[in-house]
């Protein structure tokens, strides 16, 4: 069996996601193939912010430069993927005043509006920053969701013509006579709109141009074409926090260093992070002094987060990128930029290209210079959209009140699923037919739009959370996961429902295990107790294939005087009861003290 | 003004601070500062234990239950405002959900700034809704218009023309009586008497009556000033304003701190000259012990909070009044007694049956956990009534099966309300013990 395309982008990522919808906007016939969901790579666990610059504004200001450019255009067409929350870089009384006066010249040379602000003024904004700050410098830096935004960015390319196909993993880059000429393609088990071949089934794609956008695997995928892409994917820590302590980007004022930034992310807030290189971008340790680094010196600006609860932690890799000859030590001195390697001119391998390096914030323009130079490739003359044409979701939408009252949903619910949904709110939410309860209460989710993450992603409720953020709150789907497997019935049958919960429940479990201690422990117990006990999900004979013994249980209420006679008495006094005047003077049956 | 005539007999408090704006002082808590509970949510890992203990979500399915109400919707806040659900409104504060829950979630205290928070920014102000409950709240206020000619506004009130008035205009259930104001103020038969009867350096206490026992129930503070002179304390009555309770019931918190600024600054005064604060309502002591430094930031509130006691409370940690009550009696009575919930939230909830059981002719029964009902304001808002007497349901059942026919609770609504439910007289525990030892 095989396929043909124009195109063919390998990887599901901000970076693939972008070139799919780039290229399809132009009217190219793209498909993209991703192994696992979208974003199942760093685009998935990274920090979510929408930079600003600022942080590149003295040590590497073209990144700075491309930063606030793409920062100005995601907020106009990712709107509902972004939340304006604005940044601050702090100085503590340690930091030196000249790198504050050097990060301030160069956040002005780069064209990033920044403002100076006393401690006073800086506290206003921010009232549990440290006490003893210096001053800080505000910017525009944001916060992104890059779940939606990928999934927005797929949609749009496949509402363009393009074919995306997820659970589909490169196995073999295909050369003829010295051309690239397509890959092979393995599919696993999934479900969803973007599900398109049987698990275990190979199948071989033709393209008259591949492009390797797979971030910090893309060395892999040089070694199946023959080349070397020489990726140097480094490590980073983030830790989210239960609740949102700041709700604007607080920057630690000095030179790079671990553990200097704090992101309010949805209802959350992430810390970050480090960065230390690793072998394999799938396999790496996980280590809990990480998780303490961060918490340890992020309060060093926020004291509160020192007795915060913590709900999880996770690490993503850095595809990181330098041309051969720089050889930096330190991942640190490695540049943010981007570089896009053509293996026809760099390896003499015609019908190829590979875009490692770079920053989510930066995803569209790179996708952009990855798609001029297909085009050119190929022939194609037509001209990039994407930095004007809004994502769906984030076409003009307008007062959110109104809705709330119309859905008939409690006003934080509401509120939380219009920010998620954007211009799809009436869609989802309003077409909904039928009681809509709370399915997950945390991050305030509601059967509407559980049911249609379901109809977009299929049964893979990791899938569903990513678009909904159900299960991704305080209780970590204790509360929920199953309520979600239950949304998936009738369409899905039992086996498959119950798969996507252990699945779910596993996913929350590795990165719940970093939090571990004070409160999200208890949360831990209880939740574990729940399924285990009262769902009793480790014994369940459904799963176990036991016979139950169901002699051993009563005879229920109709089965006899055993099941006792259910009656409440009449005359019931809840101090126990003094039914006999004779008794009056006694006082209450029950003990003193 | 009727607080004008305290008596200068009620040290320290200077006679001339008599003549200021006691009615309506000026705002200097403008300050504002909305305060930022998100982190309060860290501690809920969702048990669900305050949903069940919650007496609104028991007979409302429309209402989402404490947990929503205070972690889950303050974990979803912003600091930029957003929206306050208006079920919100539906919350009585009876702050039995703060009792129940086992992780230490401030629930009371988000609900009190939640609904301080939408009364401000999403209340209609020139709504029915709103000048009913400003004047629920303010019923201190009310109450002192009324008392001044008490026969009258009795008069008036009962009246049912007036009560149905008051339905359509007000939205005060008409099904409701209002509490009869007695002829003469506590603090006026106080100024009287001439003060106090005991001096005691060493026993000394500052009472703080509220509205209620001053304008309707003054029997009530009159046997505290005996029974606390019967064990030689010495007790004096400042100046006072509402505790504020009807206050964050309503939302009303700029009220209720202008009422606090004025009970903080008269209290704490006294706290240093070796007086402690007393109360006889569950309520007011419960205001001034965990609400006041919840919600407010006043010069001496901690020390206030910290010195403040509900009266059996009091005499039970400093005297023996167990011993007292030994050679003690009474004469022959039955009493079904409710715990108020507040006082359930301060650990009170048994002292009464404890105290009393032993008592040579009481027979005191519990009536059991559940909540009256009425909350304060609650009760007396058409819309909440139906609701109020749902909930209050149990209660009167477990009145009507025990053996007494006289009710007995700390707190004044809740007594409302057991009179309302069961045509029963309702008796303060003070009052038992004035019988048994004064
Ligand atoms: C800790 C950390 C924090 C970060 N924080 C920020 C930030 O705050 N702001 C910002 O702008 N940037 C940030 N970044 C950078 C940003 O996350 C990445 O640059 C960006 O997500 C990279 O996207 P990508 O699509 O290139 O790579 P990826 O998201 O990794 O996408 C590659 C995809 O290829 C798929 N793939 C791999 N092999 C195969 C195969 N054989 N067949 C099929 N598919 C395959 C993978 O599954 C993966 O989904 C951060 C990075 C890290 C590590
Ligand atoms: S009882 Fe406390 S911990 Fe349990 S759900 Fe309610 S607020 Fe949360
Ligand atoms: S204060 Fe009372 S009515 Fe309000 S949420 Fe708590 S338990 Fe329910």
């Amino acid at each position: 069996m095989s396929k043909r395309s124009r195109v063919l982008v390998i990887g599901g990522g901000s970076t693939g996601c972008g070139i799919a919808r780039d290229l399809a906007m132009r009217g190219v016939d793209v498909t993209l193939v991703e192994k696992g969901n979208l974003t199942h790579g760093t685009t998935g666990r990274m920090h979510g912010l929408l930079h600003s610059g600022g942080r590149y504004a003295v040590s590497d200001q073209a990144s700075a430069e491309e930063c606030i450019q793409e920062n100005r255009v995601l907020r106009r067409i990712a709107s509902h993927c972004v939340e304006m929350t604005g940044g601050l870089f702090v100085q503590r009384p340690e930091d030196a005043d000249e790198y504050f006066e050097q990060k301030l010249d160069g956040c002005r040379e780069c064209g990033i509006p920044a403002e100076v602000l006393s401690a006073a003024e800086a506290r206003e904004i921010e009232p549990y920053l440290a006490e003893d700050i210096e001053r800080a410098i505000r910017v525009p830096d944001g916060a992104i969701d890059p779940f939606r935004l990928c999934v927005a960015n797929a949609a749009d390319a496949v509402e363009h013509g393009a074919r995306v196909e997820t659970h589909s993993e490169v196995t073999d880059v295909l050369v003829e006579d010295g051309e690239v000429v397509g890959v092979e393609v393995e599919h696993a088990a999934g479900s969803g709109k973007y599900v398109h071949g049987h698990p275990g089934e190979t199948e071989k794609l033709y393209a008259d141009y591949v492009v390797n956008a797979t971030g910090a695997w893309a060395g892999q995928i040089g070694e199946m074409a023959g080349v070397e892409v020489a990726v140097r994917p480094s490590k980073g820590v983030m830790t989210i926090m239960n609740v949102r302590q700041v709700d604007t980007v607080i920057n630690r004022c000095r030179p790079k260093g671990d553990a200097d930034i704090v992101v309010p992310h949805e209802t959350t807030c992430i810390l970050g992070t480090t960065d230390e290189e690793v072998e394999d971008p799938e396999d790496y340790p996980e280590e809990g002094w990480e998780v303490d680094l961060m918490i340890d010196t992020l309060s060093e600006l926020v004291p509160i987060l020192d007795e915060a609860r913590t709900i999880r932690s996770f690490w993503g890799v850095r595809p990181l990128y330098e041309p051969p000859e720089v050889g930096s030590e330190d991942p640190t001195d490695i540049t943010r930029d981007f570089f896009l390697l053509d293996h026809d001119e760099r390896d003499g391998l015609p019908g190829m290209a590979s875009i490692v390096g770079g920053k989510l914030t930066t995803y569209r323009m790179m996708a952009e210079q990855i798609s001029d130079h297909v085009c050119e490739k190929l022939g194609v003359d037509a001209e990039c959209h994407t930095a004007e044409e809004p994502l769906p979701g984030s076409e003009d939408f307008s007062v959110l009140r109104e809705w709330m009252d119309e859905f008939g949903l409690r006003s934080p619910i509401g509120k939380r699923s219009a920010q998620r949904l954007g211009s799809r709110t009436d869609e989802v939410l309003g077409e909904w037919d039928g009681p809509n309860p709370t399915v997950c209460e945390c991050e305030a989710v509601t059967r509407a739009e559980i049911n249609d993450a379901i109809d977009d992603a299929g049964s893979e409720l990791n899938a569903v959370r990513l678009r909904t953020r159900a299960s991704m709150g305080n209780c970590q789907g204790a509360f929920c996961c199953h309520r979600m497997a239950n949304e998936l019935s009738p369409e899905y049958d039992e086996s498959v429902a119950r798969k996507a919960l252990d699945d779910l429940y596993q996913e929350r479990w590795k990165g719940e295990r970093h939090a571990l201690w004070g409160e999200q422990l208890s949360q831990a117990m209880l939740k574990h107790l729940l399924h285990a006990t009262t769902m009793n999900r480790d014994g369940d004979p459904a799963k176990t294939d036991d016979r139950v013994d169901f002699t051993a249980f009563d005879a229920g209420p109709d089965g006899g005087a055993a099941a006792g006679d259910g009656q409440q008495s009449e005359d019931a006094v809840a101090d126990g009861g003094i039914t006999d005047e004779t008794n009056a003077g006694e006082g209450a049956a029950d003990a003193d003290s | 003004m009727s607080d004008a005539e305290s008596p200068a007999t009620t040290e320290p408090t200077d006679p001339t601070r008599e003549h200021e704006t006691d009615f309506d002082p000026v705002s200097v808590f403008d300050g504002d500062e909305t305060m930022d509970l998100r982190p309060g949510a860290d501690n809920c890992y969702k048990c669900s234990v305050c949903d069940t203990a919650c007496p609104v979500a028991e007979v409302d399915d429309d209402f989402p239950g404490p947990k929503f109400q205070g972690p889950e919707q303050w974990r979803l806040k912003r600091k930029d405002g957003g929206e306050i659900d208006d079920s919100i409104m539906s919350c009585s504060n009876c702050m039995r959900c703060d009792d129940a829950c086992p992780s230490g979630v401030p629930l009371s205290q988000m609900h009190n700034t939640a609904r301080g928070e939408y009364v401000d920014e999403q209340m209609d102000k020139l709504s029915r809704e709103y000048v009913r409950n400003r004047i629920l709240a303010n019923y201190g206020t009310l109450a002192r218009l009324g008392s001044k000619v008490p026969r009258l506004t009795n008069l008036v009130m009962g009246n049912s023309l007036v009560q149905k008035i008051n339905e359509k205009v007000l939205g005060i259930p008409s099904e409701r009586d209002f509490p009869a104001f007695a002829s003469q103020t506590f603090r006026e038969w106080w100024h009287e008497r001439g003060g106090a009867n005991v001096e005691n350096e060493d026993k000394r206490i500052a009472y703080f009556h509220g509205c209620y026992s001053n304008y309707n129930t003054p029997e009530v503070a009159k046997a505290l000033v005996r029974v606390f002179e019967s064990f030689g304390y010495e007790v004096v009555v400042p100046r006072q304003r509402c505790s504020g309770t009807p206050m964050f019931a309503n939302g009303m918190l700029d009220d209720a701190e202008r009422a606090a600024g004025v009970n903080v600054g008269e209290f704490s005064d006294l706290l240093e000259a070796g007086y402690d604060v007393v109360a006889s309502c569950t309520s007011c002591s419960m205001s001034l012990r965990q609400e006041y430094p919840e919600l407010f930031e006043l010069s001496g509130i901690e020390e206030v909070a910290a010195n403040t006691y509900e009266a059996l409370e009091y005499l039970r940690i400093h005297e023996d009044v167990r011993g007292a009550l030994d050679d003690a009696s009474v004469d022959d009575q039955a009493l079904a007694y409710h715990a108020p919930c507040h006082a359930r939230n301060q650990g009170l909830d048994r002292q009464a049956v404890e105290l009393f059981r032993d008592l040579d002719g009481v027979l005191i029964e519990d009536v059991g956990d559940s909540c009256s009902g009425i909350s304060g304001t609650y009760g007396w808002k058409e819309e909440k009534y139906e609701t109020s007497m749902k909930i209050g349901e149990e209660m009167f059942e477990h009145m009507r099966d025990a053996t007494g026919e006289v009710g007995m609770t700390e707190c004044p609504t809740c007594s409302m309300q057991m009179e309302h439910g069961t045509g029963y007289d309702i008796k303060h525990p003070l009052q038992l013990l004035e019988e048994a030892l004064c």
